[in-house]
């Protein structure tokens, strides 16, 4: 088993890089056509013109286009992203706050959405060829239609303000201070053996987790329920009745186990967008995250922040890819070489 | 008591609301430690029985009328979790595509033991002994490293092996093998069956055998049905059945599949084909009618009554003292004169695969070593062998589909080697290649006209007239008629997709056609049309052919010369009358062994594992 993922692991590492360079460059370039001054605005109002070139220089914003971006690479390679302009902190240590959150915020939301995805496929498949499947039909393209941003909405509305039974607002309840640790709220929470905070921390994310699982769950519903429409044509589902096994034990044991793995497959791509939709879902409820990050350093012209926050949606989204094909790997054995 | 008893039996179909008898009036009964055998072509309702039998039938099918018993229930009526009770206990079933039967991402051993745990075998390490009992009694040795194993992982021989140790772990009282030898090897086939047959004489099970193969079904069954658009057309033992045939319908299909011993005999050629559903509701008398060479007025009046004409035998025509006197035309002529000089001569062909597997390591396959011949015109040249012993891939190289590792072709005198476009040009005026699967060969979106000319198309000849034209012309050589031109693919049957595949390679007036399995997966009444047709068009219009095949029989009836391969070589060859007279090799012994005798009384042995242990490896067991 091993060794028939390191090799993927090891292909998947050359080609990260590769793409990662490539990001970096184009993050590099984009910024730069910007036409904000890093220098002027890293200087109080009140700097002369000649203190703004002092500044540039020492910057090496005079030095050609290639060289600054090796400069500038170099100093990622060693984990140094500099210093946010508009927070005067390092940048690393900002990304290293909000990260841990935005991932705590797709990996429940992903987890809504394959749960609430696996069951809608059942169902649909359930009713296939009966009266109630067009209404699955519709109701699944309706949930196909609906953006998370407006699901964000709709939760706020009825949950948050008619009955008001949920927060939807930040992490945590005001009363509470963040628990040292990981970042990662409940994981901390629960570390320290405060109940209490992992409840506030849970409660918060019930909301924006939803807007994101609901939204991301059709698409693999229909892909569950067409997969196991496929696996029911097969030989093996005929021969397992033929043998007299329950209908439940098929489809459990020989039909899902062969469905899941396209259904699997469009999570791994999934996840990758649902990683970047975190965004809309932070800045609406003001969530503490990458997204919210991103969003007060692009107005604020924050070019190290903004880079840093591009570069790492991007390595994570690498990583969520590698394994989910890793994954793949191990439940298909007919991938496994021998 | 008889165990599996069918009375008036018939089930039916609705199409557009109506409903239509797919299955009528069957009536048969398996005793205990019998064997039947439901033999007919694609469509006859012989896979329809069994899935009757287990109730697992496609949607908008039911049965209307009749019973069927096993061991004295009513299958039909009795209630779904008592029929799921007997399923995979009483009643066990081996299917005809082994490697697509078994899960594809659980084990053998997952698989075995979950057939174990339903059958209350006891614990895990109870049922893990029985496992490899069970993969010993089938004669797979290593029981214990299969068990670990993924069905891909497994030849298809091995798999249906599996599949047959699953189906006799509980001492079924019956059997149902639903042509359980097709997808395989002629080998394998012979081990397969007489695998069956052995389990099946030491626990005493009745065995519903169906197969489109009547010498096979001769050979393993006691009591034979013949099945014809869903209705019986003779039942009775099955040496009668197939000694002295009563049925024109039994009688034609002996006389469509050509002989392995024996003077060459001509393939009798049935026109048309079965029914189909929607056909049958227009037929008032005997089904077989519009297909009958004894067909007389009063056959088309009303169904024929099933009468008696011997000891248990039973057959549904009018006119059974007439069908002896039907007989296999004279057969053409094999031309084997005006050998002058070759006209594609092979030498040292050879082809290496290389595979690799992860990031360094890499492995060489000799798909083909050193094969030499050469091809006469007018000559028609088969290559037999099992699957994986290469004759595919020289097909593909002689095609310019594969570039030879080594070894040179010349083509009327020109060496064909390199890949230019002037030889690819060359090649192509000379020859033309008919592929295995023509749904796959032919664009479904492309009127029928258009394919059969596409080289034409292609090389910008003629206008649009002048190719409908010569397509019209061309299906008409080869038997469809011309209004066929207009449809597409999906409107045809496998057979005459068959007829346009080859019309496409003659529109280019070949020389040389290369063939590779044209034939198999078709119905032998088809097959012999196509065999038939194939002469015919030798003798009109002339070209060498070289024709790849896993069916001896068919290869002794067709070609001139024989070829055989094994794991990529060429172990023998010759005239095909001497070398099937007269095998020397080993290998094209054992070949010749596994095919059933034309005389049903006549021992069949192939050769068992163990005689041959080298060469059975080989064969993929
Ligand atoms: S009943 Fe007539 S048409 Fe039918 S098989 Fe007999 S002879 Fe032929």
């Amino acid at each position: 088993m091993i060794a028939t993922i390191l090799p993927l692991i090891g292909r998947r590492l050359v080609m990260s890089v590769l793409i990662l360079l490539i990001v970096s460059l184009l993050l590099f370039l984009v910024l730069h056509v910007l036409p904000v001054d890093p220098a002027a605005m890293s200087l109080p109002p009140t700097a002369t013109i000649a203190d703004i070139e002092a500044m540039r220089r020492e910057m090496g914003l005079d030095l050609p286009l290639p060289q600054q971006y090796l400069i500038w690479l170099s100093h990622v390679i060693h984990a140094d992203f500099g210093n946010s302009i508009h927070f005067r902190r390092s940048v690393l240590s900002l990304v290293g706050e909000t990260l841990p959150a935005t991932i705590e915020l797709a990996v429940l939301s992903m987890i809504i959405a394959a749960a609430l995805g696996i069951v809608g496929g059942l169902v649909m498949f359930h009713v296939r060829g009966s009266r109630k499947e067009p209404i699955a039909d519709l109701g699944s393209i309706m949930l196909l239609s609906i953006p998370e941003f407006l699901w964000a909405l709709f939760f706020i509305l009825i949950f948050g303000v008619a009955l008001q039974a949920l927060p939807f607002t930040g992490r945590l309840d005001p009363q509470f201070r963040l628990p040292q640790g990981t970042g990662f709220l409940l994981f901390d929470a629960l570390a320290a053996g405060r109940l209490d905070i992992f409840w506030s921390a849970f409660k918060h994310m019930i909301l924006p987790c939803f807007s994101l699982g609901i939204a991301f769950s059709p698409a693999i519903m229909r892909v569950l329920r067409s997969s196991l429409i496929d696996v029911y044509q097969e030989d093996y589902i005929h021969l397992a009745r033929l043998r007299g096994l329950s209908e439940r034990r098929i489809l459990i044991r020989h039909a899902l186990k062969n469905a899941i793995l396209p259904t699997l497959s469009l999570m791994g791509v999934q996840f990758g967008i649902l990683f970047g939709g975190t965004l809309l879902v932070e800045v609406i409820f003001s969530y503490p995250g990458l997204g919210n990050l991103m969003v007060d350093a692009v107005r604020n012209a924050d070019l190290p922040i903004i880079q840093a926050v591009g570069l790492a949606y991007c390595v994570v989204v690498l990583i969520i890819n590698t394994v989910v094909d890793s994954l793949y790997l191990v439940l298909n054995p007919k991938l496994r070489v021998r | 008591m008889d165990m599996l008893i069918a009375k008036d039996l018939t089930v039916s179909a609705s199409l557009h609301g109506e409903r239509v008898p797919v299955i009528r009036e069957l009536n048969f009964s398996v005793a205990p430690g019998r064997v039947l055998g439901l033999v007919g072509e694609s469509g006859a309702g012989k896979s329809m029985i069994g899935r009757t039998v287990a109730q697992l039938l496609p949607p908008g099918f039911a049965v209307t009328r009749g019973e069927l018993m096993f061991d004295g229930q009513d299958l039909v009526r009795m209630p779904f979790e008592t029929r799921r009770e007997l399923l995979g206990r009483d009643i066990a079933f081996v299917p005809q595509e082994p490697l697509s039967g078994l899960n594809p991402v659980l084990t053998i051993g997952q698989q075995i033991d979950e057939h174990l745990a339903r059958l209350d075998f006891g614990n895990r390490k109870v049922r893990r002994d029985r496992a490899l009992e069970m993969l010993d009694a089938v004669h797979l040795t290593q029981g214990a490293s299969l068990l670990g194993k993924y069905p891909h992982q497994l030849s298809g021989g091995m798999c249906q092996r599996v599949l047959i140790a699953m189906a006799f772990a509980s001492r079924p009282k019956l059997l149902v093998a639903d042509e359980p030898t097709t997808a395989l090897d002629v080998t394998i086939q012979a081990r397969i069956v007489q695998l069956i047959a052995e389990l099946q004489r030491n626990e005493g099970t009745s065995v519903v055998f169906i197969t489109h193969d009547l010498r096979l079904a001769a050979q393993i069954c006691d009591e034979i049905l013949v099945l014809y658009a869903g209705r019986p057309a003779e039942y009775g033992p099955a040496r009668a059945v197939f000694s002295e045939p009563a049925h024109p319908y039994t009688r034609c299909l002996q006389l469509s599949n050509p002989a392995m011993s024996g003077a060459r005999r001509g393939l009798y050629t049935l026109p048309e084909r079965m029914p189909g559903l929607s056909a049958i509701k227009g037929i008032e008398g005997c089904l077989f009618a519009p297909r009958c060479p004894n067909v007389t007025e009063g056959c088309n009046a009303a169904p024929p009554p099933v009468i008696d004409v011997g000891a248990g035998h039973r057959a549904a025509c009018i006119h059974p003292d007439r069908t002896a006197a039907i007989a296999a035309p004279v057969p053409a002529a094999i031309d084997a004169s005006g050998l002058g000089t070759p006209l594609m001569t092979v030498d040292g062909l050879s082809k290496t695969f290389t595979t690799r597997h992860g990031l360094f390591q890499r492995s060489e396959f000799a798909a083909v070593k050193d094969v030499s011949f050469a091809l006469h015109g007018n000559e028609f040249i088969g290559i037999v062998g099992e699957s994986g012993s290469g004759k595919s891939t020289v097909a593909r190289m002689l095609c310019g589909l594969e570039r030879p590792s080594e070894g040179a072709v010349a083509i009327a005198g020109r060496d064909v080697s390199d890949d230019s476009a002037a030889t690819r040009a060359y090649r192509r005026d000379y020859v033309q290649m008919v592929f295995q699967d023509p749904q796959s060969a032919l664009n479904p979106r492309r009127r029928v006209a258009s394919i059969v000319t596409q080289a034409l198309e292609a090389a910008g000849t003629g206008t649009g007239a002048e190719r409908l034209a010569r397509a019209e012309a061309l299906l008409s050589e080869i038997g469809l008629s011309p209004e066929m031109a207009l449809r597409f693919p999906s409107q045809l049957s496998g057979g005459q997709r068959q007829r346009v595949n080859i019309a496409r390679a003659l529109c280019a007036e070949p020389r040389i056609l290369i063939a590779d399995e044209i034939v198999s997966g078709l119905d032998v009444s088809v097959q012999a049309q196509l065999l038939n047709l194939l002469l015919r068009l030798r003798r009109q219009r002339g070209f060498a052919m070289l024709f790849i095949s896993h069916d001896l029989s068919v290869v002794r009836y067709l070609c001139d010369r024989v070829l055989v391969m094994y794991r990529g070589e060429v172990v023998e060859s010759g005239p095909t009358a001497a070398v099937f007279d007269a095998p020397s090799h080993p290998y094209t012994k054992s070949l010749l062994a596994a095919v059933p005798p034309d005389d049903p009384s006549a021992a069949w042995a192939p050769r068992s594992r163990d005689a041959e242990p080298a060469l059975a490896l080989g064969a993929g067991l």
